[in-house]
């Protein structure tokens, strides 16, 4: 039971990297980067978790109650979202390949050639 | 052929990774009952030293404020990229009228659609006002409450229609939004600095406990993420909207979207 939190995290990474190598459509592409980041919240929130501990927000319940790590909570956060712009980003750039080559398959793609 | 080659060098690569993600997840500590220091001495220390509440958003605006300009500079930079690429290959110009597909049916909006979004979303971004002003209170804060004002913008779409939209939520307003929001926490950073003091110390007065103003500075980076987030994330939406638009040169009548 204690490993599971890891293995979880593991998993999903290596699913993601999976999706990403066999990808064929760079939506699915940018999907699957998406599945393995979301590993990394897995892990944190996994490492800073802690038994018979409350959120670390001290409104309702006086501070010094137990409370989990805050700090990989604020790391997670700011995870999300930079990946969700990181994400608008991708599918920009997936737009202009596949106005540029006419093609959304990674494995199709070749370099890019001036003039060519 | 490069396909096969690429699966295969994942299989090998994964039998050999293996037992070494094994062996480091046996040494990670048990799960749930590993305490770091860290992040216990900010839950001892911070509700007494900058009188807020909500532990995640002192890390994030006040302990860690560095960190999260740096994250700050990646967002206005991812959002940046994205608007150049579109808009690049794109051209300035913008027309009213969609791409039709050939054969496809337009689907007029009910006017159950149309009210319901226009209560909805008057609500939502509200909510989101709320989360941002609450940041340092309750769980919230300036990057959940911008993402919620940003869907709030979106759901106004889907009831008021493209043309509607684009007069109600203009895209100078949203880079404003966004380019200041970034500068006034950059500002916020550099000020101290002025009074002799440290980067990113905080300088105002701290307020009360539990208060809706508390935490000084953090108020302030507060407002200026919260601007910056709700501003990159409804440009994002609305430089992808722009790509569905037909060039000016076809000159189709209607509203569409």
């Amino acid at each position: 039971m204690s490993v599971l939190p890891w293995c979880v995290a593991a998993w999903l990474f290596a699913v993601g990297i999976y999706g990403v190598v066999t990808s064929r459509h760079y939506v699915h592409l940018v999907g699957c980067l998406s599945v393995c980041q979301s590993a990394t919240y897995v892990l944190l929130l996994a490492v800073g978790f802690h038994w018979n501990a409350g959120p670390p927000i001290f409104y309702d319940h006086p501070p010094g109650t137990p409370a989990v790590d805050p700090v990989v909570q604020a790391l997670v956060l700011t995870d999300i979202v930079i990946g969700a712009t990181v994400t608008a980003l991708l599918l920009a750039i997936v737009v202009q390949v596949q106005k540029l080559s006419g093609s959304v398959d990674p494995q199709r793609l070749r370099p890019l050639r001036p003039n060519a | 052929m490069r396909a096969r080659w690429r699966a295969a060098g994942l299989a090998v690569s994964t039998v050999a990774l293996l037992p070494a993600a094994w062996s480091v997840i046996v040494a990670m500590p048990s799960f749930g009952e590993h305490v770091s220091p860290y992040g216990a001495a900010v839950n001892a220390v911070v509700p007494a030293a900058r009188h807020v509440s909500n532990m995640v958003a002192a890390v994030n605006f006040d302990l860690r404020g560095l960190d999260t300009l740096g994250e700050e500079s990646m967002l206005l930079c991812a959002v940046t990229g994205t608007v150049v690429l579109l808009r690049g290959a794109r051209g300035e110009e913008t027309s009213g009228s969609a791409i039709r597909l050939p054969g496809r049916a337009i689907a007029q909006r009910s006017d159950a659609t149309i009210l319901i979004c226009r209560f909805a979303a008057t609500l939502l971004f509200f909510f989101g006002v709320y989360v941002a002003l609450h940041g340092l209170v309750t769980p919230g804060g300036g990057f959940q409450g911008g993402v919620v004002i940003a869907s709030a913008l979106l759901l106004l779409y889907l009831g008021e229609g493209y043309a509607h939209w684009r007069s109600i939520v203009r895209g100078r307003v949203l880079s404003v939004l966004e380019g200041a929001g970034a500068l006034l926490f950059v500002l916020v950073g550099l000020i101290p600095l002025a009074f002799g003091k440290a980067a990113f110390q905080n300088i105002l007065p701290l307020g009360t406990f539990r208060d809706l103003y508390a935490g000084g500075t953090m108020v302030v980076v507060n407002a200026a993420v919260a601007c910056a987030v709700a501003g990159g994330f409804t440009l994002i939406l609305l430089e992808f909207m722009e790509e569905t638009r037909a060039p000016e040169t076809e000159t189709e009548p209607g509203e569409g979207g």
